[in-house]
């Protein structure tokens, strides 16, 4: 008997491309759900331009690596939504699924004739989950974003970065990741209620507002206490507070020293370690481990107010002793000695170093028809009874068209073979990939 | 409409959770669960962070607290004692979901596991999130929002280019997004094991790492490596990548900055309209020189585009300008900002996003962010105002597990609550 599934029997119609909205649908597929990848090659973003394909690989709509991981657990559907009859399919495929998820900017799917009220008639409970730039309403919906442009707007690129510096910001789409994940909330929560009560919704999620909550106590300074994040000291790079501005708390969690990023040995790119001592007793600990150095015993050291104070100094000592040891060896040594120390992390340590990660199996092997067999990153989490897994590589672009086409909305073969000719399934004009010569035998 | 119930009505939630797991229970608390907080007496250590208001330090005046709380109700308890361990299985009995940021093994030491509380309950979806998770080697190592931010690779990827600031530091962005990770990873997690109950009707245990969650979420960094073998680099204010990539982000004449996607998108079409949008503040420079109307030309010509007319371009403009007069072009550029600058913001007035939320204490209400989501049936919405300690311990203790007011102040007493 198989494992059953927290989204055994839910169908997803999945418009979404790039990165967010994909990423969303992800997580729906790994716990169950049929998800549908509406594709077509002409207008596709998220297959190409690829960055990740491998070496020894031509790059096409085939073989991006970031791609398969984003997009495993799906199924696809190549299929011209603007043409009379791929709209009449997708509104056969619509009346028998329970989400329709897209990350379009916020006109595009009501142009197409799919606005709510119209999924709405095709299938009354349908939980929508549109996922754009800046929503569906307001008078900027019409904007559009990618991950770095909803962090600046929101203001999460100015959180991060050394006070006096330029905002070193996020160096990747984080609202890529966490817009998808807020996708994943929006489309669950809605399929909860709709079990509950019956009905389905529209659910308008913002890429941009969906920022702005994760700074809620930066912004309740700002409407409580009136005060700004443009001042001294602001953003403190790794530290808890920048020595020698005023003494305010910069929203990561308590005010303490040492609170950084150090050196570690050999001195390479990504050869450092954070340490933070929460208190007293773990800043006693810490000396003991360094092995009680004479600069430590200083008075001015003792207390949190004296190493905020003297964070320059403090730290520079830190990282002579830190420089010393390789990053694992420093971690292990700390924590076993109650102190907390982490190394920074580069992908590549991640997947080959990390020793927890690896026990977790965090990062397990798929089979890819074009890219071969590849390890996929795993979920974060271990439901007990219903387990998110990755049990299917991404989909080729319309690798299950026939299986859809004729298998789910029982059209005939000849209906297959009319749809590839008139430009329906594959643009007509565009070689076919050896899969589809076949599923039009 | 906005006094409908939100998508998660009709659910309890136990939180017996600090830092690590509060914004999980304000994500279930918004969307509409009943969600109620369990701290030790005399409450929640997140209470001692700052900012306060008027910057008093008090448990009362946490900002932060303030903030991650919100539509919770709030009861005191010391899982300690026997009582308190009884009080709190008797909760659990009936709740739907509880969520725990406890160490690993402490919960069972109490005999409140899973397997046990579910005995009871089996509808209980539990779930632990924890730094590292239950297993493993780390299992049982200290962290912090910045230590999750280093092994996680956040900081790998986010700093300076060796140009900008040699010797740079990678840098972790601040605010707290370790924890929002792990949060926002156990919260589907709940909402999946909740839609799975109503089919099955079972409960399930669920054991959620933030470790995991932060590293799941540097975008294409582990496909490049695991695809390519690169390990990529720093780049201020933009992504990571193999090698060196155009800048992104400009200074504009108020001194904040504008990010503007350039790189790759340079084509002579993309390079039409820039000189469209800088003509109308006369800069376009020798931008409609036909020949940039050669692919070949604009790519030898880049770093001109990029680094004076585009610059100079921004650099004549207060930000919020550029912003607008690029994005009503198609342009998808925006204005980096400082949170502040966000309660002038036409568009989310427009989506009625902030939210007035009461707090008698003060006699008045305070203006908090509100939903990522507007949801036509269900609304996610701030209920209320977080909990005063132990607020709902008589209406929680009394008036749903039937304790009388004088069995609460033995309670008290004691220490139990």
């Amino acid at each position: 008997m198989t494992q059953p599934r927290a989204l055994d029997n839910i169908r997803v119609v999945d418009f979404s491309w790039v990165r967010a909205g994909p990423w969303a649908t992800r997580w729906l597929g790994a716990f169950g759900a049929e998800v549908i990848k509406i594709e077509w090659p002409e207008s596709e973003r998220g297959r190409l331009p690829s960055t990740t394909t491998p070496q020894h690989l031509e790059s096409n709509l085939n073989t991006s690596g970031n791609f398969n991981d984003t997009n495993v657990n799906k199924k696809s559907l190549s299929l011209n939504v603007r043409s009379a009859r791929g709209l009449e399919i997708v509104k056969r495929l619509i009346a028998i699924s329970d989400i329709v998820i897209e990350n379009f900017s916020s006109r595009v799917l009501r142009n197409w004739g799919l606005g709510y009220e119209e999924l709405c008639r095709i299938k009354p409970d349908i939980v929508y989950v549109s996922m754009s730039g800046y929503g569906h309403t307001g008078r900027n919906h019409h904007y559009t974003t990618f991950g770095p442009v909803a962090q600046a707007v929101s203001g999460l690129t100015h959180l991060s970065g050394l006070p006096d510096q330029p905002p070193a910001g996020w160096g990747w789409s984080y609202m890529d990741d966490t817009g998808g994940l807020y996708g994943v909330m929006c489309a669950l929560s809605g399929l909860y209620h709709r079990n509950m009560t019956g009905r389905g919704q529209h659910i308008d999620l913002s890429q941009m507002v969906a920022s702005i909550p994760l700074n809620g106590p930066a912004l309740l300074d700002v409407t409580v206490n009136g005060r700004g994040s443009q001042r001294a000291g602001f953003p403190p790079g790794n530290r808890a507070h920048w020595p020698g501005t005023p003494l305010l708390n910069n929203y990561r969690g308590p005010t303490v020293a040492p609170h950084n990023a150090y050196r570690t040995h050999p001195g390479g790119y990504n050869d450092w370690c954070v340490i933070v001592c929460h208190s007293d007793d773990e800043w006693q600990r810490l000396v003991q481990v360094m092995g009680t150095p004479a600069w430590a015993a200083a008075e001015k050291f003792a207390t949190v107010a004296g190493r905020l104070e003297h964070q320059e100094e403090m730290d520079a000592q830190i990282e002579a002793w830190t420089i010393t040891e390789d990053k694992y060896s420093l971690t292990e040594r700390c924590q076993a000695a109650g102190i907390r120390a982490l190394p920074v992390q580069s992908a590549e340590d991640r997947v080959e170093h990390d020793p927890q990660l690896r026990e977790r199996q965090m990062y397990l092997p798929l089979e890819h028809p074009a890219l071969g067999c590849h390890k996929v990153q795993n979920a974060p989490f271990r439901l007990s009874q219903t387990p998110a897994s990755n049990h299917r590589s991404s989909p080729l672009i319309g690798e299950h068209t026939r299986d859809i086409i004729e298998g789910l909305l029982g059209y005939s073969h000849e209906e297959l073979r009319s749809g590839f000719a008139d430009g329906t399934f594959w643009p007509t004009k565009r070689a076919r990939f050896p899969y589809q010569e076949e599923m039009l035998q | 409409m906005t006094d409908a119930p939100g998508p998660m009505a009709g659910l309890r939630v136990l939180e017996l959770a600090d830092e690590k797991g509060q914004f999980c229970g304000k994500l279930l608390g918004d969307l509409g669960a009943d969600v109620v907080k369990i701290e030790p007496p005399g409450g929640e250590a997140c209470r001692r962070i700052g900012p306060f208001v008027d910057d008093i330090p008090h448990p009362e005046r946490s900002l932060s607290f303030w903030y991650y709380n919100t539509s919770k109700r709030g009861i005191t308890l010391n899982v300690d004692t026997a009582d308190g361990r009884g009080l709190f299985a008797q909760l659990a009995a009936t709740a739907d979901v509880v969520l725990e940021t406890c160490c690993p093994g402490y919960l069972p030491s109490l005999g409140l596991d899973y397997a046990s509380l579910r005995e009871r309950n089996a509808r209980l979806v539990m779930c632990s999130l924890t730094p590292f998770g239950q297993t493993g080697p780390w299992r049982d190592y200290l962290s912090s929002d910045l230590l999750h931010m280093a092994a996680g690779g956040e900081m790998a990827s986010s700093g300076y280019d060796a140009a900008d600031l040699p010797d740079a530091p990678p840098i972790a962005p601040g605010g707290g997004n370790a924890w929002h990770t792990g949060c926002h990873y156990a919260a589907i997690a709940i909402m999946a094991a909740l839609v799975h109950r109503t089919v099955s009707g079972q409960g399930q245990y669920i054991d959620a790492s933030i470790h995991e969650a932060c590293a799941l979420t540097t975008e294409a960094a582990i496909a490049s490596y695991i695809y390519r073998g690169e390990v990529l680099r720093r780049q201020t204010g933009r992504h990571h990548a193999a090698g060196v990539t155009p800048r992104t982000q400009f200074r504009a004449k108020d001194g904040t900055y504008v990010c503007a996607l350039l790189g790759g998108r340079l084509t002579p079409k993309f390079v039409r309209e820039l000189a469209d949008l800088l003509d109308t503040y006369g800069m376009a420079g020798d931008l409609r020189d036909p020949k940039y109307q050669d692919q070949a030309v604009i790519t030898e010509n880049t770093s001109h585009i990029v680094d004076d007319l585009v610059a100079s371009f921004i650099a004549s403009l207060p930000a919020e300008e550029v912003y607008h007069a690029a994005q009503e072009r198609g342009f998808t550029w925006g204005a980096v900002r400082a949170p502040e600058a966000l309660l002038d913001d036409a568009h989310l007035r427009d989506r009625g996003f902030w939210k007035q939320v009461e707090h008698p204490e003060l006699g008045r209400s305070v203006t908090y962010p509100g939903e990522a989501a507007v949801y036509s049936d269900s609304p996610w919405r701030i209920a209320r105002r977080a909990p005063l300690i132990g607020e709902h311990n008589a209406e929680i203790f009394c008036g749903e597990l039937g304790l009388s007011l004088g069995a609460l102040s033995i309670l008290a007493e004691n220490g139990v609550i």
